[in-house]
């Protein structure tokens, strides 16, 4: 979106509109909740908001960087649920408080680093390969406990992840934060933003240009897989229990925002923020049937058909 | 074919063309990128209406007829591209939406394979009908194309470079199907660029030029040196650039001065190139001359690190660079302009200063590629070369794909001039665009020279090549065979290049035969 700046005055605004449109329709939708559904406009209810999309929106900041290569990782919710669970289980066997995150993030990163390997060097699609994964995950996260739920004791673990507050700002909303300003500089300011647009843009030609493409996907995979296994301890945290199914399913919502957010599914063009707001549309949405007394099914329903209509007018 | 006429616009590409193919004859048709042999082609199956003449088939005028209807009386073209499904077998290739039916709607699979094999072995083919086409290999699929044509009962049949992706080997067996159409009457028109084949397998030559036909001849009186002086075009036609002072700009002496631009020595790859030795020196142009499939390009990538197999020693300016490892050239500064600038050269959905950038991401960004990238001298730089290259553009904004094909050059060509390369590999650098940009690039190119860049420079423009070049390599088969320090005009540079095309493609076969 950064490029519209670039075009002559008469076309600027057409150019705006033209790629800010699901905006246009994300705040249609907004002001139908605040007007008709009940209590809705209120800070409580933004508050809610966030804290709910503050998972998908983490997840999406990585997935926007597999999607602008012109991948896909479809695992980010099964790779949730393991995450939780793994947590939980570190912490049921004393591991210290800071150190079982870490922990997590490594393996999150050595899996995105196996999703990444397996697409450039046995070149495989990644549709196939994190498909697979997804199923890997989905079943292990159930298998280590044999489907048992983990609780989590540690309240610092806790505070840290979701519960607790810094500078009066809620943890989830304190990671999204923090995660799309280290995501915009990584994707829009840094020299490895570029070569992730470059490969997702003309594979052959950021080659020819030097760039190592095989690297900058694994990279991205690598950087989704982290944003998953720390998407699954807010989970975790939020339940204060590893669950094996917290994440099924996830997938799809991080995908649609990040869609609807502006990313070309076939790479190349993107943005960090668009993926963010997406993943708040998709949040309001959800809130917003639910406040208006819609059963779950009829909201899924609803959710799908503007999902489809916010991607057709923002195709690319 | 009488007096075929066909403009564009006002570019008239057709002019006063006859062109008579008999009946159990094989009719080669030679010519320049251009010159008019496949929009002649092209009038001839019915994918362009001529202006002006008609088009008779076994005394039937066909001029109005459709590409379907032209088909159906016999007139076929076998493209470069085949259109096999590689997943079926050779009997469902050949009956393609025809298939015998039994029962009126199951497949006849049986009556079907027997058809195949018996149309197969009717023009002695040696195909299996049951094989599938992906097993086989391309002389093979070619062969099944053909024999889809001759089954829709084709009487003439166009082939267009037929030989480009074959094989030596290949290339025999394709050469002795030929003859067998011959031999049952069928009326060939084969297009190639390599005269030697033509020479052997055709019985009548005819060369396209600037729109018109000369010929035809006769192979047995004529020789390759012959057909390269009549190939080539007036100085006119071409729009030849105006001479330029090539003193002026010759390389001085200190440019000359310390490690050679390029050294290559014992370069080799699995299929393509072998036993590559030369080396540029710093301010010199190069030149890289062969036909197509010589190897130029293979050799060019090579060099930049983007073939996989290729081994051998390459060093850059006194500094070895690794083979098959696109880093470390542009690590020894390495420039390199592909052939295909919109497939290999930009990203086209990207700005232009993006673009302009992506070669030297750590250069140009703040604390060695670990900051954000430093906008305000990309904008700079990109202003410099901006107006160096009179690069038209609205901004370093505009995305890469609004511009015209001698201004994205120009981009390919400055984003590598911004990382000061020692060596430039330019593959092709002028074609497909506009006059003036030709003329800008070319100037380019001797001011590297001069600055004491060493400039690899493969083009198809022969004349490019003479005017440019300190010395000009040949190639042929994948090998180097020699070495101009000087070349007078195109004729002759054009028969080196078809000779050594053909004594290479000898050796080749005695060494199989050994």
């Amino acid at each position: 979106m950064t490029t519209a700046t670039g075009h002559a005055d008469s076309g600027r605004f057409a150019n705006f509109a033209r790629d800010h449109i699901t905006y246009g329709i994300f705040a249609l939708i907004t002001f139908y909740f605040i007007g008709f559904a009940p209590h809705f406009a209120s800070l409580a209810t933004a508050g809610a908001v966030l804290r709910i999309t503050a998972i998908v929106s983490v997840m999406a900041i990585g997935m926007t960087f597999v999607i602008v290569c012109g991948e896909i990782d479809l695992s980010v919710g099964s790779l949730a649920s393991f995450a939780g669970m793994i947590v939980a289980m570190l912490y049921e066997r004393d591991v210290p408080t800071f150190v079982a995150p870490a922990i997590v993030l490594v393996m999150g990163a050595f899996i995105g680093a196996v999703s990444g390997l397996l697409v450039t060097k046995i070149r495989i699609p990644s549709f196939l390969v994190t498909l697979g994964m997804l199923s890997i995950f989905s079943g292990l996260a159930l298998t280590v406990t044999d489907t048992r739920p983990v609780p989590i004791l540690d309240d610092t673990f806790s505070a840290l992840f979701w519960n607790g507050s810094f500078v009066g700002v809620q943890a989830p909303i304190c990671w999204t934060l923090a995660l799309t300003a280290l995501g915009y500089y990584l994707l829009h300011q840094m020299p490895f933003g570029r070569r992730i647009f470059a490969t997702g843009g003309n594979p052959i030609a950021a080659r020819f240009s030097g760039v190592r493409t095989d690297r900058t996907k694994i990279a991205a995979f690598v950087i989704s897989g982290v944003t998953a296994s720390l998407a699954g301890m807010m989970l975790a945290a939020r339940s204060t229990a590893g669950n094996p199914s917290l994440g099924a399913g996830l997938e799809l919502d991080v995908i649609a925002a990040v869609i609807i957010g502006g990313t070309s599914l076939f790479g190349g063009y993107g943005s960090i923020v668009g993926s963010v707001v997406g993943a708040i549309f998709i949040g309001i949405l959800g809130f917003g049937l639910l406040v208006m007394g819609l059963s779950t099914s009829i909201q899924e329903v609803i959710k799908g058909a503007i999902i489809i209509l916010a991607v057709s007018v923002n195709r690319r | 074919m009488e007096r075929i006429e066909k403009s564009f616009g006002e570019n008239q590409v057709l002019i006063d063309v006859n062109f008579v193919v008999n009946a159990g004859e094989t009719h080669a048709l030679l010519g320049e990128n251009g010159a008019g042999k496949s929009t002649l082609m092209k009038v001839l199956i019915g994918v362009y209406a001529a202006d002006g003449g008609r088009i008779v088939l076994d005394g039937e005028d066909v001029t109005a007829l459709s590409l379907r209807e032209r088909l159906d009386r016999g007139i076929a073209m076998i493209f470069q591209e085949l259109s096999v499904l590689p997943n079926r077998t050779v009997a469902e290739n050949l009956f393609i939406l025809r298939e015998p039916h039994a029962f009126g709607w199951r497949v006849d699979a049986r009556r079907m394979i027997a058809d195949a094999q018996s149309l197969i072995d009717r023009y002695g083919f040696g195909l299996r009908a049951s094989a599938r086409v992906g097993d086989l290999g391309f002389a093979q699929r070619q062969m099944v194309e053909i024999l889809k044509a001759l089954s829709r009962g084709a009487k003439l049949l166009v082939m267009d470079e037929p030989t480009s992706s074959l094989t030596v080997r290949e290339e025999e067996t394709l050469f002795a199907t030929v003859d067998q159409l011959k031999a049952s009457g069928i009326g060939i028109v084969y297009i190639s660029h390599r005269m030697a084949d033509v020479l052997r397998l055709s019985d009548r030559i005819s060369i396209a030029k600037d729109g018109r036909l000369i010929g035809p001849l006769l192979p047995s009186e004529t020789s390759i040196a012959h057909i390269a002086s009549l190939m080539s075009r007036s100085p006119e036609s071409q729009g030849k650039l105006p001479p330029t002072e090539r003193a002026l700009i010759k390389r001085s002496a200190t440019v000359r001065a310390g490690p050679p631009a390029l050294l290559v020595s014992g370069l080799g790859t699995a299929r393509k190139l072998s036993d590559i030795a030369f080396d540029i020196e710093a301010g010199e142009i190069v030149g890289l001359a062969g036909l197509v499939g010589s190897g130029r390009s293979t050799l060019a990538k090579a060099i930049f690190g983007l073939v996989p197999d290729a081994t051998g020693a390459i060093s850059v300016a006194g500094q070895t660079v690794q083979t098959a490892n696109v880093s470390s050239a542009v690590a020894a500064k390495v420039g390199f302009v592909p052939e295909d600038r919109r497939l290999e050269g930009l990203v086209a959905n990207r700005s232009l200063a993006e673009n302009f950038a992506l070669t030297n991401l750590t250069g140009l960004s703040h604390a060695r590629g670990f900051g954000p990238m430093a906008t305000q001298k990309i904008a700079s730089l990109f202003a410099r070369y901006r107006s160096d290259l009179s690069l038209l553009c609205r901004g370093p904004s505009q995305t890469a794909q609004e511009l015209s094909g001698g201004n994205q050059q120009k981009v390919v060509f400055a984003k590598w001039l911004a990382t000061n390369p020692k060596l430039l590999i330019l593959d092709e650098p002028t074609s497909g665009v506009d006059i003036n940009a030709k003329r800008d690039m070319r100037q380019l190119i001797k001011q590297m020279a001069a600055q004491g860049v060493g400039v690899l420079l493969i083009s198809s423009e022969l004349e490019e090549l003479i005017e440019l070049c300190d010395r000009t390599l040949v190639m042929a088969e994948g090998r180097i065979t020699r070495s101009l320090e000087r070349v007078d005009d195109e004729a002759s540079l054009r028969a080196l290049l078809q000779t050594d095309a053909a004594r290479q493609v000898e050796i080749r076969s005695e060494e199989r035969a050994a």
